[in-house]
């Protein structure tokens, strides 16, 4: 009885994973847009933007939408609704952080840090 | 999991990639320093020229005597080879890497090229495998070292290839490859695998004995 | 597939020799030599060598017996490998194995960096076993022989000083029949050359002194060789691993040059003395390169042929082939000056393949004919691939310009019957040349 119930969970546990972040995704927001790469050469990565915030526990934008200038992060300055596009351009100059990079850092970055969350490439960069 | 990746994304490549680099400086630096003391007229005899001669035969495919006489192993060794060291230095995923962590970044392979190179990798060392078994001669001077190197180079691109399809686990696989990976780098100065540092000053040496002193070819 | 000791061969000196050792003598000799004698190429050569088994097309040995424990790193397996995994703790019965694959199963031939892409010098690590077989006193019997008579008497047979004197004053005479103000100058300071021979020659084959005497004196040269010890060119110690006594033979062989204050040394038709005298007795004895110079006959006949001193009356008859030796070719780039000789002196060559740097050794060389009759079937069976390359040729002569080839080849001629007639350069010349009497 024990065996079986542990089965279940396990099969339940595991299911969660695979569909979980579909199942809980907001229609309007699944992958991070990834249309200004041009080509890109991986699938856009998997990004369900409210069951994320969610689960994360993040209310404040700014955790991730921050702003900057000169080259310093400026975590305090909210700038949702601004791409990020616009102040990391696809090919970085020297001393800018590329789009790319960007997106690299702020997710894997903070997964790593809280120990949770996807960190390999194709934990994201889900093929089709 | 994630922790695993994170020690072996971190500090880990750290390590390998250091004693890696300094491992095979250092035993580069020991073996020219007891050469010096012990080997001292044989040393006399090193040529640039007669080096560079001899090591630019060796590394063109059916450059010299050797690879003629044996030339399925030498189309191999050398499609082997070009993959080994172009693969990881090149590949997007790596790259990706140094971008991420160092923010360093610099043209990548195409991906088709990269895993049509790592196949040929795995399909190379299953040559190797199947000629270790099945040719008496390499069989005959086999050892549990020369298994355990071409086991790990196999691992490292198995797993590699594995997680770039995404069959597994991913963050699973991904681990297990980064975790081959040095351990690969990690036993380059120190296995069969230095072949790769002292590889060219074995050659070198016989190019310029053969050259400057018995002014015949060694190729 | 079979090893070194399913092929056990009973030699009285490697037998006695194992008699006297033990354990502790072996470890501390195989500990003195490598720590004392290796350097950075063993150790790199260990290391890197990757057990791909390339070179075991390059040994005549495999070629012949399709065997792995005849390829070189098949060698190098069943004896250098094993002494330094077992860090020199191994038994008198191995050291007895390690001798007989050192001696008496490798030439020290050299073909085989021409196919180890590491560059591996097998031959070096051959020399180190035979080192270690030499300082433990495990050396087959024949050769020890000739390495004692160097020591006694600083030739290789034996031949006493005074012996020496009279087979040169017999053959001056011999060929005075022929030319009769011919000479053998003895200690004459500062001639142009010293010419040096091995001890064989004034043992068994005085006719080779007889035609160099005849070719010198009708091309009118300067010449002289030493009444004294340091005329004989050969080193049979260089073979058995006595650097000692193989750098006080070299050391006598210049001194003698010296001495005589001669502007070069030309050495007789041999390959391994030039070996000793061209490439090994230096190093040992700290010199980049030789205090006088050395040239091999095939270089001075080269020399005599091209200036006009010697002119041919009549070429050799018929298409002949070459062997190219060893140690003059791989081991001094004479192959192309081989076939200018040959064919200023000859109707034709028909190659050999492969050839040049590339060609079979002789399987006589590095001291293996020297171990004497025990080893003797090992050595011819171990070169049916020699004889194949002779017999596809068709023909009749095979012109080789090495004692130890000689014997080598002759022996592989009669066991599988290639018949072919061997021939040195001087043999021919002497027959072909304007002879100043025939005016
Ligand atoms: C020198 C050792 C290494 C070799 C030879 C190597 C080789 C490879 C190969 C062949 C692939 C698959 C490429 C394909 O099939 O298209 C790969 C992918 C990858 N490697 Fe390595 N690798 C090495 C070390 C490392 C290290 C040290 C790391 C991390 C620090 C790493 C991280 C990755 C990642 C993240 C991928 C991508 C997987 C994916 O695309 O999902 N590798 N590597
Ligand atoms: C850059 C310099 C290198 C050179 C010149 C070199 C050269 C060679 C050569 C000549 C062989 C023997 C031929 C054969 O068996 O295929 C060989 C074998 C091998 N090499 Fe390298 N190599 C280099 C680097 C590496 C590296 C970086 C690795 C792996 C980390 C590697 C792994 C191997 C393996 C596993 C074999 C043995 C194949 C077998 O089992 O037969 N090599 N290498
Ligand atoms: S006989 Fe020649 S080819 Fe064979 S192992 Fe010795 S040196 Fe190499
Ligand atoms: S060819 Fe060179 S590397 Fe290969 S087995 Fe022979 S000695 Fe070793």
């Amino acid at each position: 009885m024990l065996k079986k119930s542990l089965m279940l969970l396990a099969v339940a546990a595991v299911s969660l994973c695979f569909f979980g972040p579909a199942a809980f995704s907001q229609e309007d927001m699944k992958n991070v847009p990834n249309e200004v790469f041009g080509a890109p050469r991986r699938p856009a990565a998997v990004f369900p933007h409210d069951a994320h915030n969610e689960k994360a526990q993040i209310e404040d934008c700014a955790v991730c939408h921050h702003g900057g200038k000169d080259g310093k992060m400026d975590k305090e300055d909210m700038t949702a609704g601004t791409a990020c596009v616009e102040c990391h351009p696809v090919a970085g100059a020297p001393g800018q952080t590329s789009l790319m990079r960007a997106f690299h850092k702020q997710c894997v970055g903070c997964h790593l840090e809280r120990k949770a969350g996807p960190v390999a490439c194709g934990q994201c960069h889900v093929n089709k | 999991m994630n922790q695993l990746y994170d020690l072996a994304v971190g500090p880990l490549t750290w390590l390998a990639i250091g004693v890696f680099v300094i491992g095979s400086l250092y035993r580069l630096a020991a073996m020219y320093a007891m050469a010096k003391k012990k080997d001292g007229p044989y040393l006399t005899y090193m040529s640039w020229r007669f080096s560079l001669r001899s090591i630019m035969h060796w590394i063109t495919p059916f450059g010299s005597l050797g690879w003629k006489e044996n030339p399925a192993l030498t189309i191999v060794t050398f499609i082997f080879h070009i993959c080994l060291i172009l693969v990881p230095i090149f590949l997007m995923s790596h790259i990706v890497l140094w971008d991420q962590f160092k923010g360093i970044s610099y043209p990548a392979l195409p991906d088709g090229a990269a895993d049509l190179m790592s196949v040929a990798v795995i399909l190379a060392c299953l040559y190797f495998i199947w000629r270790r078994v099945s040719d008496p001669t390499v069989k005959f001077v086999t050892s549990c070292q020369d298994w355990t190197v071409l086991i790990l180079v196999l691992l490292t691109f198995c797993t590699g290839f594995l997680s770039y399809h995404q069959i597994g686990s991913s963050l699973v696989m991904t681990t297990l490859h980064i975790l081959c990976g040095e351990a690969m780098l990690i036993a380059i100065p120190f296995t069969r695998l230095s072949h790769m540092i002292f590889g060219l000053f074995t050659r070198a040496y016989i190019g310029s004995e053969f050259g400057n002193v018995r002014k015949a070819r060694d190729w | 597939m079979s090893t070194i000791a399913d092929r056990r061969i009973e030699d009285a000196g490697l037998e006695a020799g194992i008699a006297r050792l033990t354990p502790e003598k072996i470890k501390k000799t195989i500990e003195a030599v490598l720590a004392g004698e290796c350097g950075a190429r063993l150790k790199t050569y260990i290391e890197t060598c990757v057990r791909c088994g390339m070179c075991a097309k390059a040994c005549h040995y495999y070629m012949s017996h399709k065997d792995p424990s005849y390829a070189p790193v098949g060698k190098v397996k069943q004896t250098m490998w094993e002494i330094i995994n077992k860090k020199g703790d191994v038994t008198p019965e191995f050291i007895h194995q390690c001798a007989q694959v050192a001696y008496t199963e490798c030439n020290l031939c050299r073909r085989c960096m021409h196919y180890c892409p590491l560059g591996i010098d097998t031959a070096y690590i051959m020399s180190v076993v035979r080192r270690i077989c030499h300082k433990l006193g495990v050396t087959p019997q024949y050769i020890q022989d000739t390495a004692h008579s160097h020591s006694a008497t600083m030739n290789q047979m034996w031949v006493k000083d005074d012996e020496w004197i009279d087979t040169l004053f017999w053959q001056e005479d011999e060929a005075r029949d022929e030319m009769p103000n011919l000479r053998i100058p003895l200690d004459k300071e500062g001639a142009d050359f010293m010419y040096s021979v091995i001890a064989p020659e004034p043992k068994f084959r005085t006719q080779l002194i007889y035609q160099a005497a005849y070719i010198f004196n009708a091309a009118g040269l300067n010449w002289t060789m030493p009444s004294f010890p340091g005329w004989d060119n050969s080193n049979m110690a260089m073979f058995t691993g006595d650097s000692e006594i193989m750098a006080r033979i070299e050391r006598q062989h210049f001194e003698a040059a010296q001495r005589l204050r001669v502007k070069r040394i030309v050495m007789g038709e041999c390959g391994h003395a030039f070996r000793a005298v061209y490439d090994m007795g230096n190093r040992w004895l700290g010199w980049k390169w030789h205090p006088v110079p050395v040239v091999h006959s095939i270089e001075f006949f080269w020399e005599l042929l091209t200036s006009g001193k010697i002119k041919i009356a009549q070429k050799y008859p018929g298409p002949v082939t070459v062997h190219d030796p060893c140690n003059t070719i791989r081991g001094r780039g004479l192959m192309d000056k081989l076939r200018e000789v040959v064919n200023m002196i000859c109707d034709g060559i028909v190659e050999m393949h492969p050839n040049r740097e590339h060609n079979y050794c002789c399987c006589a060389g590095g001291g293996v004919i020297n171990c004497g009759p025990p080893f003797k079937n090992v050595r011819i069976v171990g070169n049916k691939i020699k004889a194949e390359q002779l017999k596809a040729t068709g023909v009749k002569t095979c012109v080789a310009p090495c004692h130890n080839c000689h014997g080598g080849l002759d022996d592989i001629i009669h066991k599988f019957d290639v018949g072919m007639e061997l021939k040195f350069l001087g043999d021919i010349i002497y027959q072909c040349m304007e002879k100043p009497e025939a005016e």
